[in-house]
This record gives structure tokens, C-alpha cells and sequence, in this order.
């Protein structure tokens, strides 16, 4: 079978050969034939066309340059041994173990962790217990997973590390910016006749500053490798390897645009994260395109490359027949294709590289295909996704191809019912395990020093089936409590059982660590603070408006004195800071306070409970060069309640509450008091309130490293291992 | 019709470019072979498994250039490309059951016309005649007319052979004579300015090896001669500054063919 699950015509014509040739005599003959060779050699016998040459000829050069490489490694091994020697004595000399592993299960929740634990169902965590620690380790403000990882690697608040959020605000024009990483085309271009051709290479900045913990282990000596750690796009340079995590783009630029190909008449745009791809139906083909990246050679026209693909139903197989990009395969409805490989051409040869799945919805009445965001190719990647460039492609060539993307579990084709519970389960475990390919191959590779690898399952699974454990949800009124599934409960016991399968892997040197960035809560009413701000008389729409669309749209900034985007942040109009803005720098003080004193306590009128707990004042929570950046207040959501999907996007409504009917029904951006995070180790730890922050000062120290005086978080202290 | 007038002058192209010009010959073979080859290697070969182990190969390689401070590692990892060179060989070999045969049968067919020059004109050659040991004094070689023996005959009873030092007047192809026991044997030989299929022995029995290196029916089983043959001399192939025996040029062309077919035929080898 040349696909797994796939078969083609030239799978066909093989089989029939093999049948036809493959036949006991037939093979008797041949070997037959094969021996009087051998017996009666002339010179060109000892080649047999051009594929046994190619064969002989790249396996002796894999050797002799495996053997290169192999010797080169051998000869200078004594001096880099002693090299490195001299440079980890300090950290060796001083370190309390061999190894360290960091398991990040995103998302993990303390409470739920307990809960399962007491039932019996979480064996390895409960070990992990009852041998070593488990804790709720306090998490950032706000409680969002880019802020609390960037604060996890490098031990610093956000005031220092300079991500608050997913999203940050331009102050010249109220646009949101993806907080972590900008990335620009190159500066010049060459216009030749209808081309302009790019000049020099794309631009890609890091935005989350401060160093990362392993950057200073890799200094001292002590290799690491980080896998799929949040914010580390663009990957910095170290000594070790690092494949980048949450906030890799996708081969738009996008934090993931899925495609959506229909052979319906019309339909809605998707609020956000897809788009809805026409399919035009040709006899017995249908015929469509996957939209890739802006032209290169066409700068600022926003014409888009695309991979244009056929697909030939079978009704009567309940499958596909499909050709994207020359490559023929067969899909069944209900299955994911592999990854297929993308070129979307530009002319002069230039174009770019990509990955995809397809997933064929159904066949009738209408055709529907879904296909993942287009992936960068971790096997020849068009942007760095790891450090160095060789890692991924090294991880694609052991493994096969795998989801290079930050957020690659679709959520938004879920929560716009493009795919269903089982679709995105699928998808979800897909990528999960290939992640634990990586990491059993990174504890194999790391024996002595750092490997630390996270998994987004359990923030992604959570978020959109938090709905069958909330007993009164409103996205899932309409399924009857005995049949709802134990999706959650049965991701903490894949993680669980992840777990047992890394204590088999380590030994008594090694550390082993469990954390999570957050906990999690249910997520049933959305909280539109816009409109707050608008009924309340801090925001004001232009003449004859009572809503606005995305990002301000209609909102009179001359009129306004503070604005929330993003999912916790709250900022005044500051003036001489925003573009338009009018509070004065002098009474922003009294506006805070004001504002603070409003909405702690906000209450939902329908249930009456508590919709916002808590609001945090930036100069009280934050510290650091970088606080400027930050969002003037930061609010807390109350148990049940989170920034509803339109204020989060910059736009007025006139409910202030309201249900959330999504998919996406558990979150964890509230007020970071109720969703403290995870912390299980295989040793006692004695601190009782242990906080992110804490465990990249705890890693170096446990390496023998000293701390860098801007550290914010402490060391705990480990109890001391009797013989040790 | 409109193409009567020029077909004398393409087949004269064709003889001079291609049929009495062994290079162009070999070029023309190497990529005809290198096309089949390679479509013949992708429809018999699990292509799946073929990219899996080349895959795996590479990322071994690359794990000894990223792990190369980890003696332990390089040298498991180093452990690994050589198993996984193996397994990529084996792969890689399955399918040459399958063109083993054609392709010597082939190289055999080729080799008669390529591998040796015909004699020229006035250019001595020696004849071979291999006998049973009781008829080594009683051989006797009758030529065509246009030929003549220049040399006695020479006896190397250890071998059980007879040699003659011949030459040939003007080109052509003849048939020379061996008697022996009241019997004549005869053996074609080919003297030509031109590409020509040779033969340079003829043999009794050896089935395989007539197969091999033989053009001629085999001389009757009853013969006491075994085997006849002409030294033609191995033929050299200028190209790209270097002289070539013609099978190392088909190497080299035909790999080149099929890596350039492999590419745009999108298979893997």
C-alpha cells in the first residue's frame, strides 16, 4: 500500500505486475536467472540501470558521509569533551541532577487534576503525588498562555517580557498586531516590467524580550531541547535545538486560516479563522483551490498564489478520488488525508512551500472539503521554525511531515460547525501525537540536561468540550446529560498515561516536572465591556451609530476615554499617547480608579452572579521596561464569564451579557485567581505557593547556575534525595 | 509525398549522426534506458517505503551534525544509518529483479556493437582456435580471397590452441575456415570502417557463456574444436576529454537520464 488508507491507479498496476510476476515459479525463474548472472559475470552486469546505480551509489555516500561526520565527531570529540568540561564545572560541579524534563500540558486544571486523581483515573499523576509534589502554581496576569509561558522560560513578569496578550494595540490607529512577532517582507523591491521583485530576505522580529532559561544552561554548557514552547517564534539562537510552538504563522501569515470548499450556491462568511472557497462542479469533477500567500512578485496587490485541486466523487464507495498538485490519492467521507505537499507557484520560479490535510465533509447533496490551515513545511520551511533550520527538517524527515503551525487543533472550524467533535478530535490526537514522537526522541538525544516540551491538546480540548462537563452550558443545552462524553476526563488520562510512559524513560537522576500555564472554568456568558463602556459613557460612537463593527469601526475617538481589544486588557485614551487620545496623562489615575471601582463586581443581570472579580491595576502587577506596553487595567473575569467574541474584536454591541453558543465553551482568560495552573514533580518541593514565574530560576539553580538579579520568581527549594 | 525528396538525406543524417557514431548511440540508449528504468523502478518498487528509509537516512545524518557533542548519540545514531542503509538497499534491490534480465539482455546486444572495433584493412588480427588435444596438429585455416595469413601458425599445446596472424585486404564481412577431422568450421569476421555487430568467439556448448559473449550459433556438439575467436580490439569513446569504455559512459549518462526523469516523473529512487 503505497498511502496508508489510500489507494491509486498506480497502486493497482502494481499489485497486478506483482500478482502476474510475483508468483512462486516466476520468482524461481528470476532468481534462476539472477544466479547464472552472478556465475558468469561480464563487466556490465555489475549494473543494472540507472535505480540499482542510484541505490549503490547514494548508500556508499550516506555511509562515507555518515562515516565523516562520525570520525570528525569522534576526533574532536576529547577537545569539546574537555571544552565543555571546563565550562560545566561550574554547572555540573554544583548541579543537583543529571537531567531535567519539563512536561507543559497547557491548560492542565488543578482542580479537575484532583478530581480525577481522587477517582482513580490519573494512576501517574497520583504517583507523582505521593512520591514527590503536586501544587496549583499561580499564574500570570492575565491568565493567557502567551504571557504565561513567555514568563515560565524566562522568570520575569510580563512588565519585562512584554507580552500581555495574543493581540497588542498600534496606538497610531486603534489596529490590533499580533503581540509576539512581526514579520515584513523585504525592504526593496525591483520593479521589471510587471514583477517586483522582492530584494533581500523577509524580515522576522521577535517581540517578547527577555532571555529564555535555556539560553543560559546553553551558555554554561548543558544542552537542551525545547520542543513546541509557546512565543518562540522567531526561535533564537542557542546551544541546542528548539522546534518554535504557539505563535508560528501559517503559509498566509495568518494564526490559521482553514479553507472551506463547497459546491453550495452561497453562504455566510466565517466570523473569523476561515474562508469559504467556491467548488465548481464539471460533469463528474469538481473543482477548486486551496488560497496560499500573497504574490511575491505582485507587492501590494493582495493577489494571492493558490494550489488549485479536482476531486472525483464516488457516491457509491462514499469516497473521493483527488489530484492536488500532480499527487493523486483517495479519501474517504469522514477521513483526513495525510499531509500533502503544496507548491504555490509564482512566476520566475519563485513560490512557496506549504503543508495541508484534507478532510472530506460529504459527497451529497453537496460536495464540502475542509482543508487545515496550509501549514510551513517543517521539511523545507519558507520561515525559520526551529533552531537550528535543521531541526525541523530533521524531526520531518524522521517522522513525516507534522503541524508546523502555532494553534494547529483547528478551533475556529469547530466552533463554525465546518468540522464536528469527532473531525476535530482527530486532528487534535493527530498533532498530539506527533509531539510525543518528538519528545521520547528528544529524552533519547538529551540525556544529560534540559528537555522541555509542551503539549496544547489539553488547552485546545478543553476550550471546546468544557460544554459536556458544564451542566448547564448553553452550547450544549440541547444534549441530554447521559449522553454527553467524557472527552476531558479521557484527555487527562492520555495525559496521564504520557506520563507513565516518560517514568519509564528516565532514572533516578532526572527531574521530571509537570506545569501547566493555567487552570480552566467554564466559559458560558460573554461579557461585551465595549458596551459597558459605551452605556456607561466611556466610549462613544459616532453620530446616530449604537453599535460598531470590528476594531472601532464607528467609534468617535474624540469622545472617548478608554476601549478594550484583546481578551483582558482595558485602555484609556490617552492623550499625547493614542493618536486621537483625550484623558489627559494627569487624570488617567483617577479614570483607573474609577473605572476599577465600576466594574469590580459587575454583575449579570440574568443569573445575578458575579461577571467581573477582580480588576488590576498595570503599575500594581507589573514591573519592568516594558510596562508602557501594557494595558492600563487588566480585567478578571468572574467563573463562567469571559470577554465576549465581538469585544475582543473591537466592537460595540448593545447587550452588555450574553450567551456563549460556541464550541469554544472553557476559558481560562478570567481573573488569574481562580485558574491557577498545575505542578506535579517527582521530588518534594517545600515552597506552598509555587508561581510560574519560579521555574526558570528553579532550573538554573538546580543546575548550579546562579541567578540573574532581574529575576522576578524564586527558587524552591527540593527536598533532599536520601543517598544523594 | 513531401517528404520523399528529404528522405534520403535523414537517412543519411541518421546513418552518420546516430547509427555510425557510437557516442551518439550510447546517448541515445542511456536515455531511453534511463526513462524505462525509472518508470520500470517506480511501478515495481514500494515508492512509500523507499521515501520512508531515505527519509530516516537523512534525519540519522542529521542527528549526528545536531547531537555531534553526545558521543553516545552519534554513535547509536551511526548504528542507525547503517541499518537503515540496509533496509534503503534492500528496497532499492527489490526491483531490480525485475530489470536485471532486460537490462543485460540489452548491455549484451549493445556490447556487440559497441564494445569492440571491427578490423580495418590491412590491420593484422590473430585467429584462435581452442581444440581437443588429439586434433591440435591436424587444424588447418582456410580464408576468402581477400584475405591472407601473415604469420605460421602458432602452437600453444598447454592450451590446446592454435593461432594465426591474419589480415585483411579491403573491408567486409567474411566467413573464415577451420578444418579439422574432415570437418570445416566456420567463423564470421567483420572488417569495417563502420559501427558493426560483432562476434568475437563462437563456441561449442557453454550455453550461458555463448548467450553472453557469442553472436554465432554454436559449433555442432560432435566438433573437436570449442571455441573460434577473433581479437577485435576493445573500442574507446571520446567524450568530455576522456576516452570511455562504453559501458562506464552508459553509467554515468544513464544515471544522469534518470535523475533527471526521476525528478520530473516525481518518483523516488
Amino acid at each position: 500500500m503505497r498511502f496508508r488508507g489510500v489507494s491509486c491507479g498506480a497502486d493497482t498496476l502494481v499489485r497486478q505486475l506483482r500478482s502476474r510476476v510475483a508468483g512462486r515459479s516466476a520468482r524461481a525463474t528470476l532468481v534462476l536467472l539472477l544466479l547464472v548472472v552472478v556465475l558468469f559475470p561480464l563487466p556490465g552486469h555489475a549494473y543494472a540501470g540507472p535505480g540499482a546505480g542510484f541505490a549503490v551509489l547514494s548508500s556508499f555516500w550516506t555511509l562515507f558521509v555518515a562515516f565523516l561526520y562520525s570520525l570528525y565527531a569522534l576526533l574532536t570529540w576529547p577537545f569539546r569533551h574537555v571544552l565543555r568540561t571546563l565550562k560545566r564545572r561550574k554547572a555540573y560541579g554544583k548541579a543537583q541532577f543529571k537531567r531535567a524534563v519539563i512536561l507543559g500540558f497547557d491548560g492542565m486544571d488543578p482542580e479537575l487534576a484532583e478530581r480525577f486523581m481522587g477517582e482513580g483515573k490519573l494512576p501517574n499523576l497520583a504517583k507523582l503525588q505521593q512520591q514527590g509534589t503536586f501544587r496549583k502554581l499561580r499564574t500570570t496576569f492575565p491568565a493567557i498562555s502567551p504571557v504565561a509561558w513567555s514568563t515560565f522560560m524566562t522568570g520575569v513578569n510580563p512588565g519585562k517580557h512584554n507580552i500581555y496578550d495574543f493581540l497588542a494595540r498600534d496606538l497610531s490607529n486603534y489596529l490590533p498586531f499580533l503581540s509576539s512577532a512581526e514579520i515584513k517582507g523585504p525592504k526593496r523591491h525591483w520593479k521589471i516590467g510587471k514583477y517586483s521583485i522582492p530584494v533581500g530576505k523577509t524580515n522576522i522580529k521577535g517581540m517578547r524580550k527577555g532571555t529564555p532559561f535555556w539560553h543560559w544552561l546553553g551558555k554554561a554548557g548543558i544542552f537542551c531541547s525545547v520542543i513546541r514552547v509557546p512565543v518562540t517564534f522567531p526561535p533564537e539562537k542557542f546551544p541546542g535545538v528548539l522546534l518554535s510552538g504557539m505563535c508560528v504563522p501559517d503559509l498566509k501569515g495568518s494564526q490559521g486560516t482553514f479553507c472551506f470548499c463547497t459546491t453550495r450556491a452561497s453562504g455566510d462568511k466565517f466570523r473569523e479563522g476561515g474562508v469559504r472557497i467556491a467548488m465548481e462542479r464539471d460533469g463528474g469533477v469538481c473543482r477548486s483551490y486551496i488560497p496560499g500567500p500573497e504574490d511575491p512578485l505582485a507587492e501590494g496587490s493582495g493577489r494571492e498564489l493558490r494550489v488549485d485541486f479536482e476531486l472525483r466523487p464516488d457516491p457509491e464507495r462514499n469516497q473521493a478520488r483527488m489530484e492536488v498538485d500532480s499527487q493523486k490519492f483517495t479519501l474517504k467521507v469522514g477521513e483526513y488525508s495525510e499531509w500533502i505537499p503544496l507548491k504555490f507557484k509564482a512566476a520566475l520560479g519563485m513560490g512557496a512551500h506549504g503543508i495541508c490535510r484534507f478532510y472530506l465533509k460529504q459527497l451529497s447533496p453537496e460536495v464540502e472539503v475542509y482543508v487545515t490551515p496550509v501549514n510551513i513545511d517543517p521539511g523545507r520551511p519558507d520561515l525559520p521554525i526551529s533552531h537550528p533550520v535543521t531541526y525541523s527538517i530533521y524531526l520531518a524527515k524522521l517522522f513525516g511531515p507534522y503541524a508546523t503551525l502555532g494553534l494547529a487543533e483547528d478551533t475556529w472550524a469547530l466552533n463554525e460547525e465546518v468540522l464536528d467533535d469527532d473531525a476535530f478530535l482527530a486532528q487534535a490526537y493527530g498533532n498530539h501525537e506527533d509531539r510525543e514522537r518528538m519528545l521520547f526522541d528528544a529524552l533519547e538525544k538529551t540525556q544529560q540536561g534540559l528537555c522541555a516540551c509542551v503539549f496544547d491538546t489539553t488547552d485546545r480540548v478543553q476550550h471546546m468540550f468544557w460544554r459536556y462537563l458544564d451542566d448547564d452550558h448553553p452550547a450544549a443545552r440541547n444534549v441530554p446529560r447521559d449522553q454527553r462524553p467524557n472527552i476531558i476526563q479521557e484527555l487527562y488520562q492520555r495525559m496521564d498515561g504520557l506520563i507513565g510512559r516518560v517514568m519509564q524513560q528516565i532514572d533516578d537522576d532526572t527531574l521530571l516536572m509537570v506545569v501547566s500555564d493555567h487552570g480552566f472554568k467554564s466559559f458560558a456568558r460573554c461579557v461585551n465591556l465595549n458596551a459597558w463602556l459605551h452605556q456607561n459613557g466611556y466610549l462613544t460612537l459616532k453620530d446616530g451609530k449604537t453599535e460598531s463593527g470590528d476594531w472601532f469601526e464607528d467609534v468617535d475617538w474624540s469622545r472617548t476615554r478608554a476601549y478594550t481589544m484583546g481578551l483582558n486588557g482595558l485602555y484609556l485614551n490617552v492623550k499625547g499617547r493614542e493618536r486621537q487620545g483625550i484623558v489627559e496623562p494627569g487624570a488617567a489615575e483617577a479614570l483607573k480608579n474609577e473605572l476599577r471601582t465600576k466594574l469590580n463586581g459587575l454583575a449579570d443581570p440574568a443569573s445575578g452572579k458575579i461577571g467581573i472579580t477582580g480588576v488590576f491595576d498595570c503599575d500594581a502587577v507589573y514591573a519592568g521596561p516594558y510596562v508602557d506596553n501594557a494595558p492600563d487595567l487588566i480585567i478578571g473575569y468572574g467563573d463562567g464569564f469571559r470577554a465576549s467574541w465581538d469585544s475582543v474584536m473591537g466592537k460595540v454591541t448593545e447587550k452588555i451579557f450574553e450567551d456563549n453558543l460556541k464550541a469554544w465553551s472553557g476559558d481560562h482568560c478570567i481573573d488569574p485567581r481562580l485558574v491557577p495552573g498545575v505542578l506535579f514533580c517527582n521530588r518534594k518541593i517545600a515552597d506552598e505557593k509555587p508561581a510560574i514565574v519560579d521555574v526558570a530560576p528553579t532550573i538554573l539553580k538546580l543546575f548550579g547556575l546562579g541567578l540573574p538579579a532581574h529575576f522576578d520568581g524564586k527558587a524552591w527549594t527540593l527536598a533532599p534525595v536520601v543517598g544523594k | 509525398m513531401l517528404f520523399v525528396p528529404i528522405r534520403p538525406l535523414m537517412a543519411d543524417f541518421l546513418n552518420r549522426v546516430l547509427l555510425d557514431n557510437p557516442l551518439a548511440i550510447v546517448v541515445v540508449v542511456s536515455l531511453v534506458v534511463g526513462l524505462l528504468m525509472v518508470l520500470l523502478f517506480g511501478y515495481t518498487s514500494n515508492q512509500k517505503a523507499i521515501k520512508v528509509a531515505k527519509d530516516q537516512l537523512k534525519a540519522h545524518l542529521l542527528a549526528v551534525r545536531l547531537y555531534q557533542d553526545q558521543l553516545p548519540v552519534v554513535m547509536r545514531t551511526y548504528g542507525r544509518i547503517v541499518r537503515g542503509t540496509g533496509r534503503y538497499i534492500r528496497l532499492a534491490f527489490m526491483p531490480l529483479l525485475y530489470v536485471i534480465i532486460p537490462i543485460t539482455l540489452l548491455i549484451v546486444q549493445v556490447d556487440r556493437y559497441l564494445g569492440s572495433m571491427p578490423m580495418q584493412p590491412a590491420q593484422p588480427f590473430l585467429v584462435k582456435v581452442q581444440t581437443a588435444p588429439d586434433t591440435l596438429n591436424d587444424l588447418s585455416l582456410q580464408l576468402p580471397a581477400e584475405m591472407a595469413i601473415s604469420a605460421p601458425a602458432v602452437h600453444v599445446p598447454a592450451d590446446n590452441e592454435v593461432v594465426w596472424r591474419v589480415v585483411a585486404e579491403k573491408a567486409g564481412t567474411y566467413n573464415i575456415d577451420v578444418a579439422a577431422g574432415g570437418q570445416t568450421f566456420s567463423k564470421q569476421v567483420v572488417v569495417s570502417p563502420d559501427v558493426s555487430r560483432l562476434s568475437p568467439t563462437r563456441l561449442r556448448d557453454r550455453f550461458w557463456e555463448r548467450i553472453f559473449v557469442s553472436g554465432e550459433p554454436a559449433l555442432p556438439d560432435n566438433s573437436p574444436i570449442q571455441a573460434i575467436a577473433v581479437t577485435y580490439l576493445p573500442r574507446n569513446i571520446n567524450f568530455a576529454w576522456l576516452e570511455w569504455n562504453w559501458i562506464v559512459l552508459f553509467f554515468v549518462l544513464s544515471m544522469v537520464a534518470g535523475f533527471v526523469f526521476k525528478e520530473v516523473l516525481g518518483i523516488e529512487i
